[in-house]
This record gives C-alpha cells, structure tokens and sequence, in this order.
C-alpha cells in the first residue's frame, strides 16, 4: 500500500521567520522526533504540511483529542463476516509506509497514548502490536512530529519528562509584525496597509494574555478578518466576528477589544 | 383672613392644633417656631395635609435625636418639599428621617443639613438605600455613622455616586483595565485618586511611576460618556508612558511655563499614538469643546491651544494660540524628541507671563477632562507634591503586586522558630486582597465591593505538626490511608459492548458473528474498552479561626480550634496523597473592613512543612463573617478547571461580626454566598462543630447541605471521612 492520498502535491505557503525549514530539514536527516510549540493559530500545522511538501514525504496527521486511546493511534481488530481483521490505526500506516506523522496537540491523548510512541522515539524505532502480536519495525522514511502548546494546558495535562526529552523542540511565536502582515497579505489577498492595522490590532489584543485571555487573536484569525473586508465586511464588523466574538464571552473585554479595533481603525 | 393661605377652610383648626401640639411638648420654643415658619411653604408644595402630619415626625425626631435636630428637620423638610413636590413621597422621606432617628440619632443633622444637595441628586427610595448603606457601613459606632453621612470617608462619597447613578470608575474598572493594558500593553495598579488630594490632582488622571490614578467619578459625565471619559483618560496617560520621556525637571520655570510645557507634551503624545492608532482622535477630540472666543484668561487660553493642537478644523483667531499652533505644527519631524515641548512650551509660557493674564496654580483644574494633571511629567526635586502622590500610593501598588503575584508571600522572612503564635503581629502584615459584595436582606440588594478581604500569612508553629497529628491519631490515619488507596487506584472499569473500543468484547463478537451466519442483522458494539475513573474535583477547606474556637473541646484535651487544626492536618494528607487539587484557609473577621484569611496551603502548593507550620500557627480570635469567606472560597474555585468544586466549611458558630448588630444580616448574607456559589457550580458542605439546633443551619446551607457533629472529638476521624463520601 502507497501512502498517496497523503502527498501534498501543491505548495502550501508557509513564510518563514527564522531558520526553522533548515533545523527541521536537519533533524528530518536523522529522523530526530520534532516537537514545535507555540500558541494555538500561529502556523504550525502549516508548517508541517509544508515541509512534507518541501521533503517530497507523505503527511499523516492525527488531531488528538481527550477520549483518544493508544488503539485509535495503532490500529485495532474490526469484526467482518469472515471473521476478525485487522485494521492499522493512522501512526502504524505511517511507520510501516514511510510518512511523516504529525500528532497535533499531543497532550490532549490519554497518557497511554504517549506510551506508544516511546519505542518509535528513539533508535530502535519499533512499534510492538501487542494485540496482534507483531513488531513493526520503521520504515526509513518514517518522521514523528508533535505539536504542543504550553501556554494553553493545564497543569494536569502536561507531557511526562520521559516522553519530553525526546524530541528536540522548535518554538513558535507569534512573527514580527511586518512578517505576519506579508503572511495575512499573501492568505488573504488583503491590501498591505490593511494587513498592517489587522495585525497590529492582534498584537494589542495579546496584552491580554493571561489578563482574561487565554491568547490573543491569533494569524489565522486575522486571515480569517482580512477575507470578510475583502468581501465588503467593514472593519469593526470584520474584526467582531472573527477576533473579538470567538475569543472571549467577558462583555468586559470585548468591551475593551471593540474599542482597540476603533482606535487602530 | 384665614380663607386665604394654604391652611384655608377646614385645615386651619388641625394645623393650628398640630402647633400647639409642638408648642406644649417642652422642645422649647426653636422646635414649634420652626415648624411655624416652614408650614405654609410645606403645604405649598406638597398640600396641607402632609405639612400638618409632619408635626408627629417632628415630635418623634425631638424626643430620639433633641430639640436642635427637630428643628432643623422643619427647615429642612421645606426644601424637601419643594425638591420632592407630591405628597406621599414627601411622607415616606418624612418617616425615613423619622426612622434615621430612632436608629443613628447623631446623623440626622448631617443627613438634614445636607437635604438640598442629596435630593438634587436622588429620589426618596435611593435616598432611602443610601442611607440603609452608611447604617451598614458605620455599624454600631455612631462616630463612624456621623462621619459617613457628614460626607468625611471616601465611601460615602462613592456609594452616593453610585446611587445619583453616576458612572464611577469602580462600575467600569474591569474593561478599562482590559482597555488599558490591550491598547498599551502596560500592566499597571489603577488606583482611585485618594479624597485628601488637591483639587486639581483628584478630579484628573495622573501617574507616577509605576501607578497610575483616576478620579472615583467624572461629575456631570454619566453612563457611556463617561465610560468614554474614562477611556480617553487612560488612553491619553498609556501614550505619555510609551512616548513620553524622562521626566522634566522643574528647575526654577513658572507655574505658567509648567503648564504650558505640559499642554505640548500631551499634544506631542497625542500625535505620535494617533500615528499608530488614528481612531482614538475620534474618543479623545469630542472632549475639546473650549470655543475660539472669551475672555482672555489663562485657563480659557490653554484649553483653546489645546484644542488648537489636535482639533485640524479648529481655527482660532487669537495671536498666542496661533503661534502656539504654528510652532507646533512647524517642529512635526521632531515629535519624537520630548524636548521640543519644553523649548516651545517655555517660549509660550512666558508670552502668556508678559500677557498678565489670570492664572491660580492651585486651583488650575487642566481642561479637557480627559488630560492628566501634569504631575506625572515633572521631577519636582525632594520635597514636592509628586513625590507624596508616588510614596502614598506606591505602598499601595506594591501591596497590590504582591497580592496579584500568585504565592507572592513573604513568609519565608518570618522567624522559624518562634514557637508562641503572636496573632497581633498579624493586621500590619494583612494585605488586601479582595473586595466582595455583601447580600443585604432588608434592602434586598447585593452591596458591591462592600467587604474587604485581608490576606495574612499565618504565624509559623512547628513544622513537624502534620506528623505529629498523624501519631496522635494513629488509628484514624491508617483508615484513611486505606480510603485513598481504594479511591486512588480508582478501579478501571471495563466498559463491554461498545461500538467503539481498545480491543473486541469476545463475548460480544461471537454474537455478533453467529447472528451473521444466522442471516440476522448483527449488534455492531462489539467493542470494550478501560476507562479509568477519572477524579476531578477541587477543594476548598475554609476554617473557623473566631475567638469562640479558643473553647475547650467538651471531650478532648485542646481547644476546638485544635481539633480543627488535626482535622485539617489529616485532611490535607489523604488530599495529597489522593493528589486531588486543594486549599486550605482559616478565617475570622473584625468588621467588614478586616475579613482576614490565613493561606494555610494554596493550590499547587505541597501540602508540606510550610502547610504544616502554618496550621500549627493558626490562633482563634475575633468574628466569624461567613458569607465573605465563601464567596472568598468560591473565586479561588472558580478558577479551577475540574469538573467539580467543592468548598467544605468548619464551623462551630454563626455568622456574627462586630459592626452587624443585626444577628439575621450575616445569616441571609451567608444563605446568599450559599446560592451564588451552588449557582456557579460550586458545592458548598458545613461541618458544624457542638451540639447544636439545626434550623439555622438549615436556612443557611439547605438541608442536605451540612452535617452537625455533636461530639467535637470525633473531628479530626470525620472530616476525611466526609470528603471521601462527599467526593465519590
């Protein structure tokens, strides 16, 4: 089996901010497990996606989420009229196949899940189906990445020190403001002026990190803001439904970021 | 003759027999005199027969509060009258005076000598609620009653704002500080300006480093005005700390040049942040009303080069704020440099010198509103009026740091080994922490910020003492430990017959397979899985530190505060142990001023020596207010993420606090905090220590909502073992 349908086969547009493309092509060479950090919306997943394109791999991406267990990782047995089959679960196809296997937001598994990916993690780079009874062994092309947002965890859900220590680490923050105009331009098609005032609403709305807001709006929010004015959505009205409205219920603080939007516009 | 006046036809005879009335009760002759004189006016406004009526409230008011008071309330009433204009609301301002003075006899010369200005502003029942507040306020001290209602403390002022329905900084201070600190990323106390400041300081917004104040209210400004108001304010003073520079020095310039330095310093700020975010010309240029004409005085003049700077369509035809403008306006590339406003501000400054015009430094008030007051900008050397501002109000800000910094505490300075805890040490080291509403039955209304609540680090005992109370009651100790190995494995359980699962449920698989080779359709859960029981819950243990804990337990060798405290001590054990997430607090209170906690163990904190030592230290003393202590319970929780939260109450008394003469008030108050925690999500368990009637508690807590234990001794067995029946 061919792992096609996860080839990306066009660009996806990732502007970089730093040397991250070469430290990830570089720790893609030893097949280093990647861990990239950083707050929700600011592009990792884009990232991932678009060094699978750049690296020419398939893109096995599992998005995880709290009732995840290890089975829904490695594969379980599904009853058919013959019998018992099995079927692999998306981490095993992508270390049998040769792919790299982005597992975003890792913490949010149940700790067996994290379990799993021990063995895979270091050199032996094996999988054990205990179920099946058999040892998949990685193929060569086989590349874990993680994601992992520190701010926004719990204390309870935090990644073990054993599971940590395996990865090297890219962290991602929010770009420069000029970058992160040139990113919301390019996704949006919105002028760059606007782009400009987009973002610099953004970053007046991440002081309030941690003052109310769990993080400020994020670049994809602002993509999403740049792509309702481009349809005739004044500002203020653009920036209410795709910043203020999702980010927080507090009127207080949306009091507060409608009339940062009103200041900048 | 007696046809004509108001007391015509039949009100003559009861009116001239409610004056004899007065005139024979032995007031002397103020008392009926000035009911004479203020009868007709009265009856004028509000009809005859309310005017006569009076006559009894003024009776009344003689005999509680003396003759002088009733006299005053004559003359007062016409005013009154005149503000309030029918006659049943005139009787129920009437007998509220009345009931004043049978409650606080030493306050209704205040409340009366202030009629006119307090019913300009408010109607009867606001009048009424404002009073029913410094009664509360002032508790049984008549000094503090007189002073409330004489306008002399910062609250009364406040709570009269908030009843003239003004918009005080207080009802909006969450979003402007969210405003603040999003537009300029600036974390920073804001702080009401304090009462005892000049004029010119408290009506305006000012900073000192790293404090910034704002007046309680803007007089004449309400509801989204001010709102506005406020936030142009702050607005302004965010872009004197981002663009602004080191402070001037004051040097030997005139108050004149001080001013009109300062005036092109906020113009220059103003025009570099209007760079960035243009919008705000619209928040801060409707505040610029000064008109291009009028006498030429100073003020007048500022206001006009004011508005000169920022307002582009304003056109002045006066040579100063031309020139003002013109140089302002020729100096653009350099903005970025602060002093171009003092070079310009000094050369117009002295102009206006030579122009001799008006000016009082003292009682300069700076215009527009929005502006700050200037004190902000300049180093006026050792002895000067900023450095006051800074040194009163950063003790403040730096309180205000510590409390915000979670476990900020300072305990570690504190003498280790002190063994005797010293409670009186305690108050100096209490910080504010907290201000919370109070539930007032009577009035039926949630008091806002009506109670302050002190964070005070507990006298450290010894640090061995969770150990020791584990020795003490080995036998419990043991019991508890097998409650949390059975809660804490948590028994996985197998869920069978799932549709989705780990691995195939065999029993059902095989079903499922024989109802296939059956031709029937099959069941498709044929899946188990292994759910561990999550535990997910968070705690809050509040205990009662009041001085009626310094009793003799009826059964045990120590107080019932030591009871509480190996309670406490095996509690926390099997909580850490259990690794459930918790806190754990002692409280007592000294008024609704001084409602103070003692931190035994915050959550994310271990439940170790330090936790340990601080229990041991807990002594008894003062108040129980219960309601506050909750409702203190509850915010913690409320930031808590488990799914649920639990506040678990020792208690041996009932609410009661010094300045509540009223022993139902704390009771509704704590049924309140009860029902806007249970609201919240939050449960809410007492323990009630002693023999004692239920009926209260009841009331309180609702009947499933406490436990009363009789025998005191079996505390410290009962409290673990309640959380484990409580929790499962």
């Amino acid at each position: 089996m061919t792992l096609d349908a996860y080839r990306i086969a066009k660009e996806p547009y990732y502007r970089p901010s730093g040397g991250e493309i070469a430290l990830f092509e570089a720790a893609h060479a030893h097949r280093l497990p990647v861990m990239l950090k950083g707050p929700t919306g600011c592009g990792k997943t884009r990232f991932v996606e678009h060094m699978a394109w750049r690296l020419g791999k398939p893109l096995v991406t599992v998005s995880c989420h709290e009732d995840m267990t290890a089975s829904d990782l490695v594969g379980r047995f599904l009853l058919e009229p013959a019998g018992t089959v099995w079927a692999d679960g998306p981490l095993t196809l992508a270390v049998r196949h040769g792919a790299i296997c982005y597992l975003d937001e890792i913490v949010e598994a149940r700790q067996d899940t994290t379990v799993v990916i021990h063995a895979l993690t270091d050199d032996r780079r094996i999988l054990p189906l205990e179920k099946k009874g058999e040892l998949v062994r990685a193929h060569p092309d086989f590349h874990l990445v993680i994601s992992y947002n520190p701010g926004y965890q719990s204390v309870l859900k935090d990644l073990k020190e054993s599971t940590k220590q395996r990865f090297v680490a890219l962290d991602f923050g929010w770009p420069d403001p000029a970058v992160e105009a040139e990113i919301v331009a390019a996704e949006s098609g919105a002028a760059p002026a606007l782009a400009a005032r987009l973002v610099d609403i953004a970053r007046r709305s991440r002081n309030l990190r941690g003052q109310g807001l769990e993080e400020g709006a994020s670049t994809r929010m602002l993509i999403h803001a740049a792509k309702l004015m481009a349809r005739g959505v004044p500002l203020g009205e653009a920036c209410r439904i795709a910043l203020i409205l999702p980010m927080t219920d507090d009127p207080d603080l949306r009091d507060a970021l409608a009339h940062v939007v009103a200041a900048a516009g | 003759m007696a046809e004509v006046g108001p007391f015509g036809g039949p009100w003559l005879a009861p009116w001239q027999r409610a004056c004899a009335r007065l005139a024979d009760a032995g007031y002397g002759a103020d008392v009926p005199e000035a009911f004479r004189r203020a009868g007709p006016a009265i009856a004028a406004a509000v009809g005859p027969e309310p005017a006569i009526d009076l006559a009894a409230h003024v009776s009344a008011v003689a005999i509680k509060a003396g003759p002088p008071a009733a006299a005053l309330f004559a003359g007062a009433a016409v005013a009154a009258a005149q503000r309030i204009g029918d006659g049943p609301r005139f009787r129920r301002w009437a007998s509220l005076v009345q009931r004043l003075a049978a409650t606080a006899p030493e306050s209704v010369v205040p409340v009366l000598a202030r009629t006119d200005a307090l019913l300009a502003g408010l109607d009867v029942s606001a009048l009424d609620s404002w009073i029913l507040a410094g009664l509360r306020a002032g508790g049984a001290d008549p000094e503090r009653r007189r002073a409330f209602f004489a306008g002399e403390t910062p609250e009364s002022g406040r709570l009269l704002a908030r009843e003239m329905a003004e918009t005080g900084f207080g009802d909006v201070e969450r979003r402007m500080r969210a405003w603040f600190t999003a537009l300029w990323g600036i974390r920073l106390p804001i702080r009401e300006a304090l009462p005892g400041r000049p004029d010119g300081a408290r009506r305006r917004v000012g900073f000192a480093p790293g404090i910034v104040t704002v007046p309680a209210t803007f007089p004449g400004f309400r509801g989204p005005r001010a709102e506005d108001l406020f936030r142009a304010a702050l607005a302004h003073v965010g872009a004197h700390m981002t663009f602004g520079g080191p402070r001037f020095p004051v040097g030997k310039l005139k108050p004149l040049q001080i001013a009109a330095v300062s005036l092109i310093e906020d113009a220059r700020v103003e025009h570099l942040a209007m760079r960035q975010l243009p919008g705000l010309a619209r928040l801060w240029l409707p505040f610029h009303v000064a008109p291009a004409s009028g006498a030429l005085t100073a003020p007048g003049l500022l206001a006009r080069l004011a508005r000169a700077l920022i307002d582009p369509e304003f056109e002045d035809i006066d040579g100063w704020v031309r020139k003002g403008r013109d140089l302002f306006f020729a100096a653009r590339d350099r903005w970025d440099d602060p002093g171009i406003s003092r070079a310009i501000g000094n050369l117009l400054g002295n102009d206006l010198g030579q122009m001799r015009v008006q000016f009082n430094p003292r009682t300069h008030v700076v215009e527009p509103p929005y502006r700050d007051d200037n004190t902000g900008l300049w180093d006026y050397g050792d002895d000067a009026p900023a450095e006051t501002l800074e040194t009163e109000l950063l003790v403040d800000a730096i309180r205000l740091v510590q409390a915000e910094a979670e476990g900020g505490r300072t305990e570690a300075d504190r003498d280790a080994g002190r063994a005797a805890p010293a409670r009186d040490a305690a108050p100096q080291e209490a910080l504010p922490v907290a201000r919370l509403p109070e539930w007032d039955w009577q009035a039926c209304r949630l008091r806002p910020d009506w109670v302050t609540v002190l964070e005070a680090a507990p006298a450290r005992g010894r640090p061995r003492f969770v150990t020791e109370a584990l020795d003490r009651h080995a036998g419990t100790a043991a019991r508890i430990d097998a409650l949390v190995r059975a809660a804490r494995v948590g028994r996985a359980e197998r869920l069978r017959r799932r549709a989705e699962g780990e691995t195939l449920d065999l029993d059902a698989a095989i079903g499922a397979v024989a109802d296939l080779r059956g031709g029937l359709a099959p069941d498709p859960r044929v899946y188990q899985a292994s759910a561990r029981r999550r535990r997910d819950l968070t705690v809050s243990l509040i205990l009662d530190a009041s001085q009626s804990t310094a009793d003799r337990a009826p059964e045990g060798p120590g107080t019932v505060l030591d009871l509480e405290c190996d309670a406490a001590a095996l509690f926390g054990h099997a909580m850490a142990a259990l690794g459930d997430p918790f806190e754990m607090f002692a409280f007592d209170s000294d008024g609704r001023e001084a409602v103070r906690v003692y931190p035994v163990k915050r959550y994310g904190e271990p439940f170790g020596p330090a936790a340990a030592a601080a229990l041991a230290g807990l002594a008894p003393g003062r108040s129980t207010r219960l309601g506050a202590a909750l409702r203190h319970a509850g915010a913690g929780l409320a930031r808590q993420r488990t799914h649920r939260r639990l506040v678990l109450l020792v208690t041996d008394g009932e609410p009661s606090d010094v300045d509540c003469p009223d022993p139902r008030y704390l009771a509704e108050d704590a049924r309140h905090a009860v029902m806007e925690l249970r609201r919240a999500g939050i449960d809410v368990f007492c323990l009630a220590l002693g023999p004692r009637n239920a009926d209260p508690l009841t009331r309180i807590f609702g009947p499933r909502g406490f436990v009363v234990l009789p025998r005191i001794a079996a505390l410290p067995e009962r409290l673990p073992a309640l959380y484990f029946r409580l929790a499962r």
